[in-house]
């Protein structure tokens, strides 16, 4: 370096050129952000918005309420807001943390000296796992719940439904449950999962059964519909003998109990009505877009879409997808080789979901 | 190379940050350079900050010279005038354009000496980031209000009335 470039190396750079440099970065930035393709998890189930801002009022106020003290480990106003909902006596209701958990606490109250769990498949991924966990043998069946019937053995203890299905989106209506546990060996309970009950259709849910069907469980979640899945709050409904059971030690928090409390009201129901009604749209709208292609998606009003082709397997369509940033649930999760589960986040979305798989 | 000093840097508009200012106060920007210097070891550095020195000093001399020697200059430039072509007029306007074009010429040359005793600070390893050109304006005029004061005041001017010899 010479004499004269040594101390010019240490010139500083005039306000002209900065700006320069920062206009040069600015549209370097603006060119990367339009080029750049996010990628768009579509592999979940609840709901893509956040709750309704009532229900995060409700649970903010618990939190800053009183946080330093336990909250109602009984849960009675939650407690008493679903048994009014569904027309059941508060001692059939128990809440918990999800309804995962509760599954978990069903399991370990009913195969707690083993026995069989008929598990309709596909079904939620998790329940042959939490049968075995619980100490009971899992045996999926991959048929329609009510010819689990014809399965049944000395062994069993459950049957496990989940309605609507996770992931075909498939509601066994009330009259069905109804049947099934009319029609199932002594001894046997029947439990459904509707973690999704809020998207079946009117009169469809199995809550109310409960009231007058002994053998019957039925497992609600707050964080579909009402999209609090990170409060974990879950309601089990059922023979008082076993829901007392099934509560947390501890109790829920109190803002899961107060936001849990604002969606079991009649706003929150209304609120759960209108996101069944846009998911319902987004199955529309989805299946408008793939008319006259070799994909098909079951018509349904969940928020997620069990998607097929007729050229190309489960894991070809998930590769297809993932080539254009969209992942999805592949099949095989539930042994399925055929189809895919997308989540329906919203028209954007589901656009984008159409035009990845047509390739557009 | 766009870019490559500004990576990193803090996103400071509130719109961005909540509404907190979380930048620098305005002014306090470090020295952007195009590439970053390479300083020579611990001799070449010493070497510069004695070069640097002496350019302040050379600097705050060349400022001195615009409050008295240069005005003294150009006033007998101007007598010089007057006397030689008898217009008391051409020795005023010498003396006065005089003054301003060397006045002119003085702060570019004390301007370039500031940018070169900034370089010379950076090179011995200091982060210069402003010349030393107005303080050494105000130091100056300073002194030489001083000098001229005890002159006037003291030696040639009301003095000999106010200290009658």
């Amino acid at each position: 370096m010479g004499f004269r470039d040594y101390y010019r190396q240490f010139e500083e750079m005039g306000p002209e050129e900065i700006s320069a440099e920062l206009l040069a970065l600015r549209d370097e930035r603006r060119r990367r952000a339009l080029s750049r393709i996010d990628p768009l998890d579509l592999s979940g189930t609840e709901w893509h918005e956040p709750p309704h801002p009532d229900a995060v009022n409700a649970a903010t106020f618990a939190l800053r309420r009183a946080l330093n003290t336990y909250p109602d480990r009984s849960a009675g106003a939650l407690r008493a807001a679903l048994a009014e909902r569904h027309g059941l006596a508060q001692e059939q209701v128990a809440v918990g943390h999800g309804a995962g958990e509760l599954l978990r606490s069903v399991c370990a109250a009913l195969l707690a000296g083993g026995g069989d769990a008929l598990v309709a498949w596909p079904g939620w991924q998790p329940l042959p796992g939490l049968v075995e966990a619980a100490g009971g043998r899992a045996v999926p069946f991959p048929s329609a719940p009510a010819e689990l019937l014809a399965h049944a053995g000395p062994d069993t203890r459950v049957m496990l439904v989940t309605s609507p299905s996770d992931p075909t989106g498939a509601t066994l209506s009330r009259r069905a449950v109804h049947d099934l546990c009319a029609r199932v060996p002594d001894g046997v309970t029947v439990v459904v999962d509707e973690a999704l009950g809020e998207f079946a259709a009117d009169g469809d849910d199995a809550a109310p059964l409960v009231a007058d069907v002994a053998n019957l469980v039925v497992v609600r979640s707050f964080s579909k519909a009402h999209a609090m899945a990170g409060l974990r709050a879950g309601a089990a409904l059922g023979p008082r003998e076993l829901v007392e059971r099934l509560a947390p030690a501890g109790g829920l928090s109190a803002p899961a109990q107060a936001a849990a409390a604002w969606a079991a009201s009649q706003p929150g129901a209304e609120v759960a009505a209108r996101r069944r009604a846009a998911a319902s749209a987004a199955h529309e709208r989805l299946a408008a877009a793939l008319a006259g292609s070799p994909f098909s998606a079951a018509p349904g009003s969940v928020p997620f879409a069990w998607i097929s082709s007729s050229e190309e397997d489960g894991p070809g369509i998930a590769a297809r997808l993932a080539a254009a940033q969209v992942f999805v649930a592949p099949g095989r999760l539930w042994g399925d080789e055929r189809h895919v589960r997308a989540a329906l986040r919203g028209p954007e979305a589901v656009d984008r979901l159409a035009g990845a798989l047509l390739g557009r | 190379m766009v870019g490559r000093h500004t990576v990193g840097v803090p996103r400071n508009d509130p719109t961005d940050t909540g509404g907190l200012f979380i930048g620098r106060r305005p002014g306090t920007a470090p020295v952007r350079y195009r590439t970053p210097p390479e300083r020579g070891g611990a001799g070449r550095r010493f070497l510069d900050a004695l070069l640097a020195a002496a350019v302040l000093l050379v600097e705050a001399l060349v400022v001195l010279t615009a409050w008295g020697p240069q005005p003294v200059a150009w006033m007998w430039v101007g007598s010089q005038l007057d006397y030689a072509t008898g217009s008391v007029f051409l020795g005023i306007v010498a003396a006065f354009f005089g003054l301003i074009g060397s006045l002119i010429l003085t702060l570019m040359l004390a301007t370039r000496l500031d940018h070169l005793w900034r370089l010379l600070r950076r090179a011995a390893g200091h982060d210069q980031r402003e010349g030393v050109l107005g303080r050494i304006f105000v130091v100056t005029a300073i002194v030489a209000a001083a000098g001229f004061s005890v002159w006037f005041l003291l030696l040639e001017g009301p003095g000999s009335s106010l200290a009658p010899r």
